[in-house]
């Protein structure tokens, strides 16, 4: 019984963290119709970032946050003015996916190079801290972490449901055409999607970097089961994206006992085969989804 | 005159192929031919798919490393006969793909290239703990299928024809599709899938189709690969690298071209080799391929035969008044349109 109540905490405090991830990938969809590789390998960098931070300064890495958001947020935005709109819109939706495919490659590239491939860890204070709720043994910098991950989605939320930049980022995403039509500048708000997704990958990281190990091929475990998410979620709906990452991460957690921790992974795989066999457009998506 | 400077080329390309293991001066060289032929076999195989639909496919080494896999596994468990192992590897991961492609191409590309991706992490996965069947992550030894009286140098040498044999079909089926109405409706869904499928063309299951001999046709450069090299590692089988090196040749050659990505199968797999051979095994190939990959995208997603050709083509006569113009040009055209005409009575209000 308390292992199974470990295993639903476990899921839903990675649940949060997939959430936050996924919330970005779909930001990029949504603005752009763009699938966004690099976004998991944006996530590792935002780790060593905060990995590197903690041992050159020797403070906590939740500061690097400071440092590191605004720094993704301007990425995202010259990414997306620079090179996503510059490919052709006919043929957008691949090209991107090649184009940051070669972004989360160089990445990976560049991270072995600067800190070789050796597995990364940030020692904490209160790293080795655990307390019980319920029976249930918990890790303080796990639910560090998913409260990092929770606070930034509500601001997200808060962000594109009540300011009027996220009236526009909205409609942005709904239809373009009729944004410009009402005075919205596209482009722009295109641009600052880009970097809102990618400030969303500076908190992940961060948050992943508090209680995991890190080495630079890590992004390849994070982009599966992140595409899987928003396919199951509906491509571009975020309170879809939201509610699949839990569910498929309690499932994950939950899988773990009786299959194991590299079986249970394929849990999300298999989601992603039967939400594209059974309803292709996924469980929360519209219109937009349909055509993707 | 050009059909026949074409032929022309195409015999002097055979005559090299033929001559190229006598010219080799090491075992080495010949073996870095061998390489360069299987990707050109791999790089073909994809444009199946990538060339014709213009769908993306970044996870073709999900086909590649389950063709090399099932025939290694078919002649270790079975002891059949090496080529027909290979062949019937072929026609399994064929029949694997068609529920892939099912659930991939009923929605448009995004879907599509996020399962292509898919499917190779979770074989990746599959293969590296499934250690009774595959032998999981300590690799899997293939016989060889010459005896072991064949040295070294001869093995290549044999390799080296065999695959070129494999590659001369998929490029002589590529022709043939290329020529025929399956192909044409092929090209229609990669210009505009709506438009096609309002034309009539059964847009799913001429995608379907595609995507299989695309799969076919990857297993067995994946089964001929296993065959040569005799040792598969789940790591480097089910590699998403492997899969992206598909892409970059086929789109550096030009997708749109039978020759483009032997074309690029040669420059990349040579950089490749080169690379590995300079520098070793650093994390550097990894920016270099990422930069170059990108760069393409960005400045030559049509690849070097187009590009080369038009430039050819400004110094001849003009040919036809009928020209080829891709829906993504036309679109581009109108737009440009549009927004001098736009433009124009803004500036002169202003000037007013």
């Amino acid at each position: 019984m308390s292992l199974l109540l470990q295993s639903l905490v476990l899921g839903v405090l990675l649940g949060g963290l997939y959430a936050l991830l996924a919330a970005g990938l779909t930001l990029y969809f949504g603005v752009m119709r763009v699938v966004m590789i690099a976004h998991s390998a944006f996530l590792i960098l935002a780790a060593y970032l905060a990995w590197f931070f903690t041992r050159t300064t020797g403070l906590d890495p939740m500061i690097s946050l400071l440092l590191t958001v605004p720094l993704f947020f301007g990425i995202g935005v010259v990414m997306q003015r620079l090179l996503i709109s510059r490919l052709r819109p006919a043929t957008l939706t691949m090209m991107s996916v090649l184009l940051t495919f070669s972004i989360a490659l160089t990445i990976e590239g560049l991270l072995g190079f600067a800190f070789t491939g050796t597995q990364r860890r940030i020692r904490l204070p209160y790293g080795g801290a655990n307390f019980e709720i319920l029976g249930a043994n918990v890790a303080v910098v796990k639910l560090i972490a998913f409260l990092l991950a929770a606070v930034s989605l509500g601001a997200l939320f808060l962000l594109l449901k009540k300011t009027q930049f996220g009236q526009a980022l909205r409609a942005t995403i709904q239809h373009p055409e009729a944004a410009r039509l009402v005075g919205i500048n596209t482009d722009r708000v295109a641009g600052y999607g880009f970097g809102l997704g990618l400030a969303t990958a500076a908190i992940g990281g961060t948050a992943l970097a508090l209680d995991s190990t890190i080495y630079p091929s890590l992004h390849w475990h994070w982009i599966g089961p992140l595409m899987a998410i928003i396919v199951v979620g509906g491509l571009g709906s975020i309170p879809g994206a939201a509610i699949a990452a839990m569910v498929l991460g309690l499932g994950q957690s939950l899988l773990q006992i009786p299959l194991g921790t590299t079986w249970a992974q394929t849990f999300f795989y298999i989601a992603l085969f039967a939400t594209l066999m059974l309803r292709p457009q996924g469980f929360f998506g519209g219109r937009l989804a349909q055509r993707f | 005159m050009r059909s026949a400077s074409k032929a022309l080329g195409l015999l002097a390309a055979v005559a090299f192929v033929v001559a190229f293991p006598r010219m080799a001066p090491d075992a080495f060289i010949l073996s870095v031919g061998v390489v360069i032929m299987s990707y050109a076999v791999l790089a073909t195989s994809w444009n199946f798919v990538g060339g014709f639909t213009g769908y993306i496919s970044l996870g073709h080494a999900a086909y590649s490393g389950l063709g090399a896999y099932a025939t290694g596994l078919l002649v270790i468990e079975t002891g059949m006969n090496p080529w027909l192992a290979m062949l019937a590897g072929g026609l399994l991961v064929a029949a694997f793909a068609v529920p892939v492609g099912i659930a991939s191409l009923r929605v448009r590309g995004a879907s599509f290239v996020i399962v292509s991706i898919a499917l190779v992490l979770i074989l990746l996965l599959v293969f590296q703990s499934w250690g009774s069947f595959t032998g999981g992550s300590n690799g899997l030894r293939v016989p060889r299928p010459f005896g072991t009286d064949v040295l070294r140098p001869e093995q290549h040498e044999r390799f080296f024809y065999l695959h070129a044999v494999l590659l001369a079909v998929a490029l002589l089926t590529w022709w043939l599709i290329d020529r025929s109405r399956f192909g044409t409706g092929l090209k229609a869904i990669r210009e505009d899938e709506d438009k096609a499928q309002s034309l009539g063309v059964p847009t799913f299951q001429y995608k379907l189709v595609a995507f299989v001999v695309s799969a076919f046709f990857t297993a067995l450069g994946g089964g001929m690969y296993a065959l040569w090299f005799g040792f598969l590692d789940p790591i480097f089988q089910f590699s998403i690298l492997v899969g992206s090196y598909m892409v970059l040749m086929s789109l550096l050659g030009g997708i749109r071209s039978l020759f483009g990505p032997v074309l690029g199968a040669v420059i990349v797999g040579y950089a490749v080799e080169y690379f590995k051979a300079q520098y070793g095994d650093t994390q550097f190939h990894l920016v270099a391929m990422g930069l170059l990959l990108a760069l393409v995208v960005l400045f030559m997603p049509d690849g070097i035969i187009p590009a080369a050709s038009s430039l050819l083509n400004r110094f001849r006569p003009q040919a036809a008044s009928i020209r080829e113009v891709t829906a993504a040009e036309l679109a581009e055209q109108r737009r440009s349109a549009a927004d001098a005409e736009e433009r124009e009575p803004v500036t002169e209000g202003a000037r007013r």
